[in-house]
């Protein structure tokens, strides 16, 4: 029996890479120095700056692992993962970029044409234009086949009509790339295609849909009837399911999850430290979350790996996301054992309780986005049938 | 497999299987995980990735054969006193390190296979003492873990060990031997979970209930990628600290991981092999509990997760400055 999960092979990172993470954190340092970096929780996803996410594209590492030629920085996958993994540790405002840099850069890439390339990838490494995902409906949550945006045919392009729901950054992105049935078939995961849609169009109606904290990230994006031309069409039509199921591979294999909650457990080291260190009992809870954190990040390195020795990894990918958004929820509750606090939106932003309040409030999302544990672990039981 | 005749089932490990002193390291912690994958009896784990490197690293000739590893407080006189020495009480120098021990070691493990142990103690100098001991010069009462392994009671009535079995070493080599018995012990863990797991994915498979084989079942779906998780979680920390060991300076703190993270995770992998199984997994019918009864016992043998996790925390949460993120990219 062949496990690819468990034949886990070390990642030995190459020596550049220490050289450039001690880049990225001296950036950080200054940032930090200067108010931009705070050191949040979950920044990845409400941590909204575009000027911190232009300031880290003039230093290269938005769009880093896209070719020179389309403006992107050239390097590895493991690379562009060791500044993403400092980026996150160091809850820095990475939000506005982090889909166009992790899904959509890659994704049209691998399915554009030359003019689309052209037109998008230069900016997106740049740090000037921002994606959001336009997957989920209303109807269509898990079962992402069943979507009922349609797109028609017309003269010269596209008419696209529908609803989709929870997309992230809407309000403030340029573009999405959106899912929609393009033709009715018996395989239901045949007839989608993928539509790349500008978020400014009149005929894009967005509305906000606020968190369980008050916050906006989330909006409804009705789509009444956006005439699209010709060369919005991302890759082949009818091919949206497997481009799709690539794009979501990117989408749950990256160390946004796992390490969503860590500014919160580096804010409890401090405090506990500010409090004159802990007892055996802390100093336990803490080295359990550490050996759990380094030994997730191992696992993630390791999809990283995979992924660019051009290795399937969405069995791993899916395993790292089942466990490491878990934690992140462990994390949460963990902290509240080793230094009971009541958490507090209305503290002072940053303190501890103010930190603990956003990590609680956005803890519903860490195990639902990106497809649900439940669903993932399906994706690992299917890996272990095909290995039987 | 009853705990009164331990090693029936298995032939004992022997010298000629054991690999040659300059393999890699990081290709002796994947025979320590086979090892534990298979049950294999002998100090295999014990004799590659700890007594050995441990002689080693003192200057000490390595005998050829499986090796076990041992520590606690013995009474220990030099053999040959100083009588000249203004040093100290009578007896406080030696004209060289020469000793005669005395005393128990207590739960050795695989004492009665190995061909010679490696002690550490604390010498009459005051300060700790490597030695080595060979099989003929112990007593041993036998005594076993909850898997039938045999975990005896050396006991040493007046031996008379030469010098050059015997090395003062510094403190650093103390801490080495505890990271590497828990990397030793966590490499078998390692092995073992991968064992449930396949145990586990062909029971699921092969089982029918329903009508229909148990892996079929959602709520089955859920828990077996639970236990693979878990026990993917192991696999990589263990590899991570194997090949961590090329550059030993920087090989403490990942050991520390895998030890930490292979004793907790024992909880969980084994919860729900068990119960994916059902009531023949609780039976010596099926090998699942030469897995798990092993890892029962292997999580607790160097100190228990508790341990791990202390040191792990104390090393984070002292000196000045933000520890936690640096320590887990090493650097
Ligand atoms: C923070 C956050 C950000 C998001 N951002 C975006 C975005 O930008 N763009 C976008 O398109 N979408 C986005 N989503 C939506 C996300 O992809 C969906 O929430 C997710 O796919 C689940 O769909 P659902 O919420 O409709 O839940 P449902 O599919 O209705 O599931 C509800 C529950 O039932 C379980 N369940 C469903 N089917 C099965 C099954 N077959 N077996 C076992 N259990 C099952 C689920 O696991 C879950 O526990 C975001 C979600 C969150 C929480």
């Amino acid at each position: 029996m062949s496990f690819s999960a468990l034949d886990f092979r070390a990642v030995h990172l190459p020596p550049s890479v220490g050289q450039l993470r001690q880049e990225v954190r001296a950036f950080l340092a200054a940032e930090r120095a200067a108010g931009t970096v705070l050191g949040r929780p979950d920044s990845w996803l409400t941590g909204w700056d575009p000027e911190f996410s232009r300031r880290l594209a003039q230093r290269g590492w938005v769009g880093m692992t896209l070719p020179r030629a389309y403006g992107g920085g050239g390097r590895s996958t493991l690379e562009r993962h060791v500044v993403l993994e400092e980026l996150l540790a160091a809850g820095a405002p990475v939000s506005a970029h982090w889909v166009a840099d992790r899904q959509a850069g890659p994704t049209i890439l691998r399915h554009g044409t030359e003019a689309q390339r052209n037109r998008f990838l230069p900016r997106i490494a740049a740090g000037t234009c921002f994606f959001s995902i336009g997957m989920s409906e209303k109807e269509s949550g898990s079962d992402l086949a069943s979507v009922r945006t349609r797109a028609e045919r017309t003269a010269d392009g596209w008419r696209l009509t529908g609803t989709k729901m929870w997309t992230g950054g809407a309000h403030v992105n340029d573009h999405a790339i959106v899912l929609a049935r393009t033709e009715d078939a018996a395989d239901r995961h045949a007839g989608l295609s993928q539509f790349l849609v500008d978020l400014r169009d009149p005929r894009v109606h967005v509305e906000p849909i606020r968190l369980l904290s008050g916050e906006h990230t989330f909006n409804s994006c009705r789509l009444d009837g956006v005439e699209l031309a010709d060369d919005a069409l991302l890759g082949r039509p009818g091919e949206g399911w497997q481009q799709v199921t690539g794009e979501l591979a990117l989408e749950r294999g990256g160390p946004e999850r796992f390490l969503s909650t860590l500014p919160l457990l580096t804010a409890l080291v401090a405090e506990v430290r500010r409090a004159g260190g802990g007892g055996p009992e802390q100093e336990a809870r803490v080295g359990r979350l550490t050996a759990r954190l380094a030994s997730l990040r191992q696992l993630s390195l390791g999809v990283a790996a995979a992924s660019a020795a051009g290795r399937p990894a969405d069995v791993q990918a899916a395993l790292v996301k089942d466990l490491g958004t878990r934690f992140e929820g462990d994390l949460v509750n963990e902290v509240r054992e080793i230094l009971p606090t009541a958490a507090r939106s209305d503290a002072t932003p940053g303190s501890f309780p103010e930190l603990l309040a956003t990590a609680i409030l956005h803890a519903p999302g860490y195990t639902l986005r990106g497809g649900t544990n439940e669903i993932l672990r399906g994706i690992i039981t299917r890996g272990l049938e095909l290995s039987r | 497999m009853s705990t009164d005749s331990p090693t029936t089932d298995f032939p004992a490990a022997d010298a000629a299987a054991l690999p040659p002193l300059d393999t890699a390291p990081a290709t002796l912690v994947a025979l320590a995980r086979d090892a534990g994958y298979r049950g294999a009896p002998g100090p295999l784990a014990e004799t590659l990735l700890v007594a050995r490197p441990l002689l080693a690293a003192a200057g000490l000739a390595v005998p050829d054969g499986p090796l076990t590893v041992a520590s606690g407080p013995l009474e220990v006189r030099f053999a040959h006193v100083d009588t000249g020495s203004r040093v100290g009480p009578r007896g406080a120098a030696g004209t060289d390190d020469a000793l005669r021990v005395s005393g128990t070691l207590r739960r050795v493990p695989w004492a009665r296979s190995a061909d010679a142990a490696a002690v550490l103690t604390e010498g009459p100098h005051g300060g700790p003492v490597l030695l080595v001991l060979e099989a003929a010069e112990w007593r041993q009462t036998p005594g076993a873990n909850l898997a039938g392994e045999p975990r005896d009671a050396l006991v040493l009535l007046d031996v008379a060990v030469p010098a050059e079995r015997v090395r003062r070493v510094p403190a650093g080599l103390v801490r080495e031997a505890a990271w590497r018995s828990g990397l030793a012990r966590a490499a078998l863990i390692a092995g073992a979970a991968r064992r449930c797991v396949e145990l586990t994915v062909a029971h699921t498979a092969s089982r029918r209930q329903f009508g229909r084989p148990l892996s079929g079942f959602q709520a089955v779906k859920q828990e077996e990628a639970k236990l693979v998780e878990e026990a993917a979680l192991v696999a990589a920390s263990v590899e991570a600290a194997a090949s961590a060991l090329a550059t030993p300076e920087s090989a403490e703190f990942p050991a520390w991981i895998a030890a930490a993270q292979a004793t907790a995770s024992v909880a969980e992998i084994t919860r729900i092999a068990h119960q994916l199984h059902g009531a023949i997994g609780f039976t010596e019918l099926s090998p699942l509990h030469l897995a798990t009864t092993r890892m029962w016992s292997w999580r607790d043998e160097d100190g228990g997760e508790r341990s791990w996790q202390q040191r792990i925390g104390r090393y984070v949460l002292d000196g000045d400055g933000d520890r936690l993120w640096p320590s887990v990219t090493g650097g």
